[in-house]
């Protein structure tokens, strides 16, 4: 690989979703990797194309939720015992009205890590602008940005424009 | 099927959807500023009858003993059950991947938050001294007292607490790449600001989409229990008095499918105007009215069922005071209310059989008003003719509404109606993305039935 400052991006433009997907495909089969999609909606066929794994997005609300049973269970036991006040004949330690109090907040901590994990991986909010984005990629088009050395580039654009690219253009990246 | 730039003949484009979408964020005109007056008049008249409230005491309203909880609690029961639509609509049907979601969601999501905050304006409301609303919190007062952690109402305290939470966070997560389009389409002002903000600098990549489809998801799948046990909660601060007419088990399920019973009627209340003013009768079709229809005529018939099975097991069990809080409820002062409850909730939706009926706009917004009126009027009977027959007869007095009541009643359908007009012209009330999602479902809304006109 040359130095990184001589790399082009190419961008391509698609219509169509199976054509961005399609190019994908095609350009991973030709040992391109630095690819970036842009996409007006969520689109599970680009992120597979792409090689992408499931998100650890779910790890972290497993733990926020756990976290959030246990709190939820410990917030209610120990200001019972704190206060330990029988009423109705209950015992000061009442399991059963707890869980309600453990679910609650397990849903709650749970929320609330989807929400973080999800700004945290996918680093948000971001203030730099991508290299190759263009508003109409939260429209109504799917962009390729591919990042290669300046000898790729012309092979990168001719595989853009064979799979249905409406626009290809170069950018110095 | 092809979608985005190049739509078939009768297919809806990406471009298409939206240029129809932030066509909606364009300066409103005089009519609409004329209707957030009103309603913010009505508002400032139940902020006045409350000021009165909090001044003179709660001797101003019809509260005496032995209906201690009346008015208000009714409205905080229905504001609460409204609040399911959202969540039903949003989460259940997102799971179940049901595709006529996708144009009412956003604003079901916003009725959510907006119904929730209203409802939680109502315990503190009821409370004499409202300034000591957090004492339902587990925080300390100054004696070192905890909450009971065994009362239904520290429940209802983290159940509507995280159900605010979590529907708040729920619509927001949904908007975010919808508010990036809308900044990308947005000229440089105070809009794109706010847009650009909210929209965390989104800019659709596989990255951040990866992440997002997760988060959604998991997001949908906490929402679902959460919205089935917020509503439970809701029905044990009553089920768990030992109360003629409350201390029952069927009471968690009939409160659920009543929540979703009003809150899909009160989205199809919302949303048949507001499709008209907002020019969205190309995205929000006679389709998507008629399997909303469809939710509330389900509901509605597990509504009958409730009500018989409630009936037959009072009769069933004998029990002398239940059998009088029953009787008075179909013959004595509180029948008018019951049998126009049953009217409305039992035998009004049974319109929505026909075809005709649920894509006939205006008479399915007329049904839907009535099940409005119907389960607000459930609540009421519920709660106020329980209370008035316990187990002292000697103490027994039916509730009348005074003044101070109705004006707070009806400021919080304005106060919501408000929170949602002003919603509705800021933020976009349609989910562009979701609908392009779905764009290809769109064709099968825009053909027979349902292609005749609205």
């Amino acid at each position: 690989m040359s130095d990184p400052r001589s790399q082009i991006d190419v961008i391509g433009a698609f219509g169509q979703e199976h054509e961005c997907v399609h190019a994908i495909e095609q350009m991973k089969a030709a040992g391109i990797d630095s690819i970036r999609a842009f996409a007006p909606i969520p689109c599970e066929h680009i992120l597979s194309a792409l090689g992408h794994k499931k998100s650890p997005v779910r790890m972290a609300v497993l733990l926020g939720g756990i976290a959030g049973v246990t709190s939820g269970y410990a917030l209610a036991i120990i200001l019972s015992l704190n206060w330990p006040h029988i009423v109705g004949g209950k015992p000061v330690v009442s399991i059963p009205p707890f869980t309600i109090i453990g679910f609650e907040l397990m849903i709650l901590f749970g929320a609330i890590s989807s929400l973080l994990s999800f700004l945290f991986f996918g680093r948000l909010p971001n203030l730099q602008e991508f290299a190759g984005y263009s508003q109409r990629f939260s429209s109504d088009q799917f962009g390729l940005v591919v990042r290669c050395d300046p000898e790729d580039a012309a092979r990168v654009e001719r595989l853009m424009r064979s799979t249905g690219a409406q626009e290809v253009k170069r950018e110095t990246a | 099927m092809a979608v985005g730039t190049e739509a078939l003949a009768g297919e809806i484009s990406y471009a298409d959807i939206d240029r129809d979408v932030l066509k909606t964020l364009e300066t409103p005109g005089r009519v609409y500023w004329a209707g957030v007056a009103f309603l913010f008049a009505l508002i400032a008249l139940a902020a006045a009858a409350w000021t009165r409230q909090i001044y003179v005491g709660l001797g101003v309203t019809g509260l005496r003993q032995p209906a201690m909880w009346a008015v208000y609690i009714t409205n905080f029961v229905f504001w609460v059950g409204i609040a399911h639509s959202g969540t039903l609509i949003s989460a259940i049907l997102f799971l179940f991947r049901v595709r006529w979601r996708t144009a009412v969601y956003r604003s079901a999501e916003a009725m959510t938050l907006f119904a929730v905050a209203t409802a939680g304006l109502f315990p503190i409301i009821h409370l004499g001294r409202s300034w000591y609303f957090y004492w339902l919190l587990p925080y300390p007062n100054e004696r070192w007292l905890q909450p009971n952690f065994r009362s239904p109402l520290v429940w209802d305290a983290f159940a509507v607490g995280t159900y605010a939470t979590v529907s708040a966070i729920f619509l927001y997560f949904g908007m975010v790449p919808d508010v990036a389009a809308a900044r990308d389409k947005t000229a440089a002002g105070i809009r794109r600001t706010l847009y650009s903000i909210l929209g965390l600098g989104w800019r659709g990549t596989d990255e951040q989409w990866r992440h997002y489809s997760m988060a959604y998801l998991l997001l949908a799948g906490l929402a679902t229990p959460l919205v089935i046990s917020v509503h439970s909660v809701v029905s044990w601060d009553f089920a768990m008095a030992q109360l003629p007419g409350w201390h029952s088990t069927i009471f968690a399920p009939y409160f659920v499918a009543g929540a979703i019973f009003s809150g899909v009627a009160m989205v199809i209340t919302i949303m048949i105007p507001m499709r008209r003013m907002l020019g969205l009768e190309k995205l929000v079709t006679l389709w998507h009215f008629d399997n909303l229809a469809k939710v509330v005529l389900f509901t509605s018939i597990i509504m009958s069922y409730s009500y018989a099975t409630e009936s037959f097991t009072v009769w069933y069990a004998g029990d002398p005071y239940e059998l009088v809080t029953f009787h008075q409820r179909y013959f004595g002062p509180m029948a008018p209310f019951f049998w126009m409850m049953i009217f409305c909730n039992c035998l009004v939706p049974l319109l929505l059989f026909s075809p005709r009926v649920r894509t006939n706009l205006k008479l399915l917004w007329v049904i839907t008003i009535f099940v409005n009126i119907g389960m607000w009027l459930e609540r009421f009977v519920i709660i106020a003719g329980s209370l008035a027959t316990n187990f002292m007869p000697n103490t027994w007095a039916f509730f009348r509404i005074s003044l101070t009541e109705f004006l707070i009643t009806i400021g919080s359908f304005a106060w919501f109606l408000f929170l949602f007009t002003l919603f509705c012209r800021v933020i976009p009330i349609v989910s562009m993305t979701e609908l392009k999602e779905g764009a290809t479902w769109l064709r099968k809304a825009l053909r027979a039935p349902y292609s005749k006109a609205a």
